[in-house]
């Protein structure tokens, strides 16, 4: 009865206040009070805004009041502050509100993903970085890489010198710089996805959750030797209990090339072309008539042709061309048309699109998640056709089973598929330039003129590949005594690559319109070829690992982590080719007549063994301890040389935690010490059996023909070294996380040293009477050193919410042994700088004859002669009046000097972002502070070697002429005289020509606007955002405008590769 | 929950089992690859060895130019548009930094035989044991050519024929140069191991046969007797005052009769060569001197083909070629070459020096020379070897129509298809409209490497050196060789009409050691220059004749542009595109594009630019280091047991400075 009352009574009031509401619903309050932090501190600047409402809001001010009118009485008061949870209280009418902000603990409970689990950000004593999914978000990008570029600080990514911008590229990726130098062994990072080795590119950015790098010995020495350089940790992302949640993502892009060559226009390209062969004493290339002929043209182009057309001109005036002798159309000195063939060969604002679409879910004991993405997206060439489509489905599925088991399983499809002309290798690139603009497109006829590379690159095959990317985890979770939990995962993946490529016959047009066989390359004119190959990798790996965390007196945390890893990877490869298609329609093995192919077919496979452990103690989270030993055995090396045991430890202090921090404690809530020492092994040899002598053998590869057949081929084997083994990797590492300001203001510093002992080197220099390469030993140091720093500001104003992230790191590598006992410079030796460049002083270029001679008298180059005007004055830097590089030896290198270094330092990333009323900004720069580059081969130089591998672009133009040239005097000339002769006596590597690569690039910039959710909830949708997006759209560097900073090898020489692109595009997310 | 501890207490059992076969489980060796041990054992292994080499070792026709119609380059029969200023300019060659000895192939041939021959002791190598032996003696014999090609090169060189390992000791021991004749010693017992295993025939001819292992024996044998005869006195030759190798400790048991050590390696040319000319005639010359109509493009004169022939096995004479097969992709481009100018002509020196058919050089009384106002002129009633081996207006370029006759040398051409000298060599055309039916590499006439006619040759040359007559083999020899070329064969009558003074202005080997030789020597020489047109044995033959001491100051000239040739329409009235400069230029300026008229009426190809920067405007000097090369300085160093170069085994060539990047002293 009693009971009945009560509810009786609070019913009643209920009710009454609910009438009463109701009767105020329509009135407006003006409200005021004051907010306080948990710790009894004003809190200033917290937003204050009526809920559902953005436009009506206010800020505390320096006392942490504030006043707010026209609040509905009913309506609810939303507080917001950067590190505080958010708060939303009800009005119920009345005038003050002082509301008490909880500190945000998720922020201090953050956790990173390290390597065999997870851990509080706060207790991580190793060197970790990590960033979520949103550094990945709305960016074009075709793979991971390309976003992860300028992000952490210490993960360096670089286009990769050979392909550059090629749809199917990957970066090359290091972290805090190479390891090794790279001659028998690599330093590339361990890349896990879901804790299983995989390809970082062959992932839908969309599925990731998280990345974490994991950069010292002391935070990567669990995963021991394949962990030697750092790992990377991908996380995807898991499904979540609730109701199914749909997202579906759509992005149009653009693409264009970011940085091609412009060549000159052909009439000053024949002048200049006059201009090198004259001054290598050779005639000029084109007479005076074809000169005429070049202008004639152009005039033609261009209406303003008034000289009569005669049939001994026609062609020229009209087509840029005349009829040879042998009925062919004549190309380069016999042609006169003016074609910018860099301009000929890409196409503008290529558009191409990518959908992603997920559903995730699940009940307490069941959760789930599908995903799948489409990419489509297409290359610039514009004659043939170069695409890449990235098919991906990606299932996880995690029960618990029991109170004390739960299975997981995860399966990830992709599918990559990349084509391109057959043609399009670097020999493309280096043709290009090769083609002089004097060369018509099309021939008077109206066809495609031979011998432009257009004819191979549109009808003369496709080059397709199909890879397959499989990758399954099966994991049971025991939790048989709370919080010791025991991990038995198997993971299986296979990754299946068919290559297809075929080589079919190009027809050119002769001046009688009669279609004739055109050599694709060399002499192989109407000859059609096909290839068909296939890889097949299987990677099994087995990981049992159990872990315990247990707590003693409430002050001493211990966890004791142990376990084995098994890796065991097989790979199978078959390739044939067959010459003679029966009809190029049909390009397959079946349908090609040749009698002899060429077949190939083998295996391959390594093995690991890992047993590794780890205990971590903290107390109070004040001290913080971490040590780490893994024990392992490689397959690659043999004897005693197979196994090897390596330690790490490190520590921490959360001053934050101290007594005396107390009076800043409201500031900092984090402010910690670390630092870490350990040791690793590298297995990661170029070669899987460094220490098997193997006998070359091929069939049917030689080309000296036997009885007309080429017959089987072997040599003699080289020397290997049994004696090979582990290099080690010692790295120690100080660092500072800090968090203060209640998360507004925190950041990390780290300074690092590691040292690759016992390196693979090239081999020792012994005399060449062995006769052969002398095998590698472990027989170099080096050491990597740099600083990383990684600074957030985040700040809110009112429902202006906006951030401020910088990324900057430093690494440099320095050799410190090596066998190269007479310090010669055409090699490594102990002390020497990674990417130190050598080279002379030019005083400048000599601006007449009697200049040249002057400076000759004592400061003449041992290397050629005729040196004339226009050519560089190197500087005789020793005094003995020559210039020379000596002994070639530190100790006597003559005119030489270090002048530079080709290594990127201050690699950094700045990102800005903004919201504000659902409209976001982000603004993302990457760049390199310094670094320095010597350019070489006729991109650079123009005229560089003989005729047929120089070329000219604008740039060029700006070369020497002295005042009597018929051109006009260019006494201050960049570039000095050309020249098709003098083996490049103008151009070694030297100050005047050294470039300044540092660069600072507008990677991306996006604008987005999120839709009021009271519009699309109408709709049934969560969340509806469109943005606009655009990468490379800038680039500030001082380079030479024919190169782009960020591409500056290249697989035929400097600049010889496909461009980056830059992209804008266009996309919208919706989530139901 | 005891259950699931004895689940836990499995798996670490499982693991704990698993970790003891964790050895077998690493164990990995390579599934596709084989070693040493099981290869090399059966006779289609052996035959795979040495053919890979061969590339290496014998140049032949390959790539954008005439092939081996091009390695007379640099010499006094033949020129290029840029000279050879290392081997001409005194001073622009030094000596290089770094380089490689060049113990490469030799290292895989001490592999081959320290692997096989313990095999073949044991009976353990399958197959045909003619076949075996044969393969073996293939490895000998490019060993041989490969220690000769650096016998060339360096002179003195260290012997090494077991394969070395990588330790720094034993390999500065090895690098102990052995001196010359001691290498050429080893080169011909690597021969007379070859002759003794080898076949002939091997499958026709495209691999190495007996007979030229033979005719290499007589090759090198001959290469060392002249080098150590007109070399004798220079510190080039062991033994000799300022000899380097007599400071070396290791050569302190050495000792050398020149005389008889001479004699020895005549003795073995003689024998070696003789073993061939009295073995294989030679092949006809049908005294047909173009292709009578379009249809034969073959066939009119065999020995016109022997140098084009897509089979080059049916000719007895040739004794090892090689093959090219346009659907294998293995092709060259020598026959677009030789139809549209190659950047390289024959120069006047060595035209003038071919006799007249009734054996008179030119200048004789009664020699019936026509003079050289046109190439037709000159070649009229000449050595038909100059008759069919160099084209004159009138010769068909091609036959891929009726008017593709030559017209007149393509001076201002671009440079890759200049006539250089205004003389086109014929050489190695093969007419057939299928060979180069546009501008591609689609040429695959065969690639001579031996002949026979050499064997002739060496001992003519070889007899005569050692007796001082010629004997009766030599005379048969040397009739052969005359009448084939269609020449009067006798050469006493060429003897007594030759003017050595006047011969020297043209051909270099009229010297040796920079004294005129003897009429019949040098008409010896002659034979030799005339018969190997365009086949690169020039060079070798001046270098162990000594001929270049004389050289200073000397002009390289080709044709009679002047007096009438320079009015041809091709000249003056060019078509478009066809030829890039509108006309001769010959003032000397930097658009000049021949010689001027007032130097000489002949074109002179390295005096076209008159100016500073042109450093071989004065003509040819040679430099006498150039004898031998340079060893690289950074060699020097690494085999000696210090670390420096002052006591290396490897001591420098005489007149080369132990410096790197160091001009010639001489």
């Amino acid at each position: 009865m009693k009971k009945c009352k009560q509810l009786g009574y609070r019913s009643f009031v209920t009710l009454i206040l609910s009438f009463f509401a109701l009767t105020i619903s329509a009135q407006t309050v003006t409200v005021s009070g004051n907010i306080t932090d948990d710790t009894g501190f004003e809190v200033i600047g917290a937003t204050v805004i009526v809920e559902g409402d953005a436009t009506r809001g206010t800020v505390t001010d320096i006392d942490g009041n504030y006043t707010l009118t026209d609040v509905p009485a009913s309506g609810n008061l939303q507080i917001s502050y950067v590190g505080m949870r958010t708060q939303v209280v009800p009005v119920n009418g009345r005038t003050t509100i002082d509301i008490v902000l909880a500190t945000d603990t998720e922020l201090l409970d953050e956790v990173v993903v390290v390597g065999y689990g997870t851990q509080k950000k706060v207790n991580v004593t190793g060197s970790v970085s990590a960033i979520d999914s949103k550094s990945l978000e709305s960016r074009p990008v075709q793979n991971v890489s390309q976003a992860l570029q300028g992000v952490i600080p210490g993960l360096n990514l670089t286009q990769s010198s050979g392909v550059g911008g090629t749809l199917d590229s990957q970066m090359s990726i290091n972290i805090r710089g190479a390891g090794t130098i790279g001659s028998g062994s690599n330093s590339s990072p361990l890349i896990l996805i879901d804790g299983v080795e995989g390809n970082i590119n062959a992932i839908n950015p969309a599925d990731i959750e998280s990345i974490s790098v994991l950069k010292d010995a002391a935070s990567s020495s669990i995963y021991g030797a394949r962990a030697a350089f750092g790992v990377i940790l991908v996380t995807t992302k898991s499904g979540k209990s609730g109701k199914p949640s749909i997202s579906y993502q759509a992005n149009i892009r653009f693409s264009d090339a970011n940085q091609v060559p412009k060549m000159l226009d052909s009439y000053r390209f024949a002048q200049y072309f006059n201009e090198a062969a004259i001054n290598s004493g050779q005639g000029a290339i084109f007479s005076e008539e074809a000169l005429q002929n070049i202008l004639d043209y152009q005039a033609y182009q261009n209406g303003t042709f008034t000289g009569e057309l005669t049939d001994r001109n026609r062609d020229a005036v009209m087509y840029g061309t005349t009829a040879g002798s042998n009925n062919r159309w004549l190309l380069y000195g016999g042609a006169n048309a003016n074609t910018d063939w860099f301009a000929e060969m890409y196409r503008d604002w290529v558009p191409s699109q990518e959908h992603n679409m997920s559903v995730s879910g699940g009940s307490d004991k069941i959760t789930y998640l599908i995903s799948g993405n489409f990419l489509d997206q297409n290359g610039l060439i514009r004659h043939g056709k170069d695409n890449f489509n990235r098919y991906s489905i990606n299932g996880k599925i995690s029960a618990e089973l029991a109170d004390w088991v739960t299975l997981n399983y995860s399966s990830r499809w992709v599918r990559e598929e990349y084509s391109r002309p057959s043609y399009m290798t670097g020999l493309f690139f280096h043709n290009i330039a090769r083609r002089w603009p004097t060369n018509p497109v099309i021939d008077p006829n109206g066809h495609y003129h031979e011998g432009n590379e257009i004819l191979q690159m549109r009808d003369g095959g496709v080059d397709k590949s199909e890879k397959d990317y499989l990758y399954q985890q099966l994991q049971f979770v025991f939790e048989p005594v709370k919080d010791w939990y025991i991990r038995a995962e198997g993971n299986y993946n296979t990754i299946n690559r068919f290559n297809h490529w075929d080589v079919l016959p190009i027809y050119g047009y002769d001046t009688n319109n009669q279609p004739f066989a055109a050599p694709w390359q060399g002499g192989d004119a109407g000859k059609s070829n096909i290839y068909e190959g296939a890889t097949k990798d299987n990677f099994a790996s087995v990981n049992v690992y159990s872990d315990y965390t247990f707590s003693l007196a409430d002050a001493h945390t211990f966890t004791v982590m142990g376990g084995t890893n098994i890796d065991l990877m097989k790979t199978r490869n078959l390739g044939g080719s067959k010459q003679d298609l029966i009809t190029p329609l049909v390009p397959t093995l079946n349908t090609a007549t040749n009698p002899t192919p060429s077949i190939s077919g083998g295996y391959g496979h390594w093995a690991n063994l890992g047993f590794f452990s780890r205990l971590n103690y903290n107390y109070k989270e004040k001290y913080l301890f971490e040590a780490n030993v893994r024990r392992d055995g490689s397959s690659r090396f043999v004897g005693d040389k197979r196994w090897g045991t390596f330690p790490s430890f490190s520590v921490g202090w959360n001053m934050a935690h101290e007594d005396f921090f107390a009076p800043l404690a409201d500031k900092i809530s984090m402010f910690k010490l670390r630092a870490s020492w350990g040791q690793l092994g590298n297995m990661n040899t170029s070669s899987w059996y460094p220490f098997f002598l193997s006998m070359p053998v091929s069939s049917s590869a030689g080309n000296w023909l036997v009885d007309g057949r080429k017959p089987n081929i072997s040599s003699a084997p080289g020397i290997v070294s049994s004696l090979m083994t582990w290099e080690t990797i010692q790295s120690w590492n100080l660092g500072l996380d800090w968090n203060s300001l209640n998360g507004r203001f925190t950041g990390a510093f780290d300074v690092f040293n590691r040292t690759t002992k016992d390196m693979i080197g090239p081999a020792p220099e012994l005399s060449s009477i062995l006769g052969t390469g002398v095998p590698r030993v472990n027989n170099a140091d080096m050491e990597s050193y740099g600083w990383e720093l990684e600074v957030n500001w985040r700040d809110m104003i009112q429902d202006f919410s906006y951030g401020v992230k910088l990324v900057l790191s430093d690494d440099q590598q320095r050799i410190t042994r090596y066998p190269n006992d007479t310090y010669s410079l055409s090699t490594w030796y102990n002390g020497r700088m990674n990417g130190e460049i050598w080279g002379y002083t030019t005083e400048g270029i000599a601006k007449s004859d009697a200049e040249m001679q002057a400076h000759l008298e004592n400061n003449r180059p041992v290397w050629r002669s005729n040196w004339a005007a226009g050519d560089v004055m190197y500087k005789d830097l020793n005094g003995d009046g020559v210039v020379n590089n000596g002994a070639n030896t530190l100790d006597d290198h003559g005119d030489m000097t270090i002048i530079g270094n080709s290594i990127p330092r201050y690699k950094f990333g700045v990102t800005l972002d903004a919201a504000w009323k659902g409209i976001d900004l982000r603004v993302f720069f990457q760049g390199v502070g310094k670094r320095d580059y010597m350019l070489g081969g006729p991109y650079f130089w123009g005229a560089s070697g003989g005729m047929w591998q120089s070329t000219a672009f604008e740039e060029h133009w700006d070369f020497f002429r002295d005042e009597d040239n018929p051109l006009g005097a260019n006494l201050d000339a960049y570039y000095p005289r050309p020249l098709f002769s003098g083996e490049g006596k103008n151009q070694y590597t030297q100050t005047r020509y050294l470039q300044n690569a540092a660069y600072l690039r507008l990677k991306n910039i996006q604008l987005g606007y999120t839709l009021p959710s009271s519009i699309v909830n109408k709709a049934g949708m969560q969340n509806v955002r469109f943005y606009i997006s655009g990468d490379n759209l800038l680039t500030l560097s001082e380079i030479t405008g024919v190169f782009d900073p960020e591409l500056l090898g290249g697989d035929w020489g400097n600049g010889k590769l496909y461009p980056l692109s830059k992209v804008i595009s266009v996309g919208l997310n919706i989530n139901f | 929950m005891n259950t699931i501890y004895k689940h836990f207490l499995l798996i670490i059992g499982v693991l704990v089992l698993s970790l003891t076969s964790c050895e077998d489980f690493l164990d990995r060796e390579p599934l596709d690859q084989v070693g040493p041990n099981q290869f090399l054992s059966s006779e289609s292994d052996l035959a795979s060895f040495p053919i890979n080499y061969y590339s290496s070792l014998f140049s032949t026709h390959g790539g954008w130019s005439t092939g081996i119609g091009r390695l007379d380059d640099h010499t006094d029969n033949q020129a290029t548009s840029n000279p050879n200023l290392g081997l001409y300019e005194p001073g622009n060659r030094l000596v290089p930094q770094n380089g490689d000895l060049g113990f490469g192939n030799i290292r895989a041939f001490n592999f081959f035989l320290q692997e096989v021959l313990p095999k073949r002791t044991d009976n353990a190598l399958s197959g045909n044991t003619l076949m075996i032996d044969h393969y073996i003696g293939e490895v000998y014999m490019l060993r041989a050519m490969a220690y000769f090609d650096r016998l060339k090169t360096y002179g003195d060189f260290p012997i090494v024929t077991t394969v070395l390992p990588d330790q720094e000791e034993i390999l500065v021991a090895a690098a102990e140069r052995k001196p010359r004749n001691l290498v050429a010693r080893q080169i011909i017992s690597d021969l007379d191991s070859a002759i003794l295993l080898m076949q002939n025939g091997v499958s026709n001819k495209t691999r190495l046969t007996k007979d030229a292992a033979l005719l290499a024996k007589s090759r090198v044998a001959l290469y060392e007797a002249s080098f150590l005869n007109y070399h004798r006195g220079t510190p080039r030759v062991p033994g000799e005052a300022g000899w380097p190798g007599a400071s070396m400790s290791y050569n302190s048991g050495f000792s050398i009769n020149l005389d008889s050590e001479i004699d020895w390696f005549l003795d073995q040319a003689m024998d070696a060569a003789k073993q061939v000319a009295d073995k294989i005639e030679l092949t006809a010359n049908s005294g047909v001197l173009n292709p009578p109509s379009r249809a034969e493009f073959a066939g009119w004169n065999p020995y016109f083909d022997m140098f084009s022939s897509r089979d080059m096995g049916k000719f007895d004479e040739i004794l090892f070629w090689r093959q090219y097969d346009l659907s294998l992709s293995i092709t060259h481009g020598v026959t677009i070459y030789i139809e549209r100018g190659a950047n390289t002509g024959l120069t006047k020196g060595f035209v003038d020096g071919f006799l007249m058919k009734n054996g008179l050089p030119i200048y004789a009384q009664g020699s019936e020379y026509k003079g050289d106002t046109f190439i037709t002129d000159l070649k009229e009633n000449r050595d038909e070897r100059l008759q069919l081996f160099l084209f004159d207006e009138d010769d068909p370029v091609h036959i891929k129509s009726d008017s593709a006759i030559f017209t007149a040398p393509l001076i201002i051409n671009l440079q890759e298809v200049r006539d250089v000298t205004g003389y086109r060599s014929r050489k190695f055309m093969n007419y057939d409209p299928s060979e180069a039916p546009g501008s591609d590499l689609t040429a695959t006439a065969g690639s001579p490497i031996f002949r026979a006619a050499e064997a002739y040759l060496n001992y003519i040359e070889a007899s005569y050196m050692k007796k001082g007559t010629i004997d009766a083999v030599a005379d048969r020899y040397w009739r052969a060789l005359r009448t084939r070329a269609g020449v009067d064969a006798d050469y006493n009558k060429t003897i007594t009409a030759t003017d050595m003074s006047i011969e020297a202005l043209g051909d270099w080997g009229a010297y040796s050691g920079g004294t005129l030789v003897d009429p019949t020597l040098y008409n010896i020489r002659r034979e030799r220059r005339n018969e190997y047109l365009s086949e690169g044995i020039r060079y070798d033959d001046l270098i162990r004749w000594r001929a270049m001491d004389q050289v200073k100051n000397y002009i390289i000239e080709g044709f009679n542009l002047w007096d009438e040739a320079y009015k041809n329409s091709i000249y003056t009235d060019p078509k478009p595109g066809e030829v890039t400069s509108a006309g001769l230029v010959d003032d000397g300026s930097s658009d000049a594009n021949v010689s001027s008229r007032d130097l000489s009426k002949y074109l002179r190809p390295y005096q076209i630019l008159n100016s500073s920067t042109n450093t071989i405007f004065n003509g040819y000097n040679w430099s006498e280091a150039n004898y031998l090369a340079p060893i690289p300085f950074r060699q020097m160093q690494l085999a000696s047991p210090d670390g420096t170069a002052d006591n290396s085994n490897l001591y420098q060539n005489p007149y080369w400075p132990a410096q790197p990047n160091a001009k010639a002293e001489r």
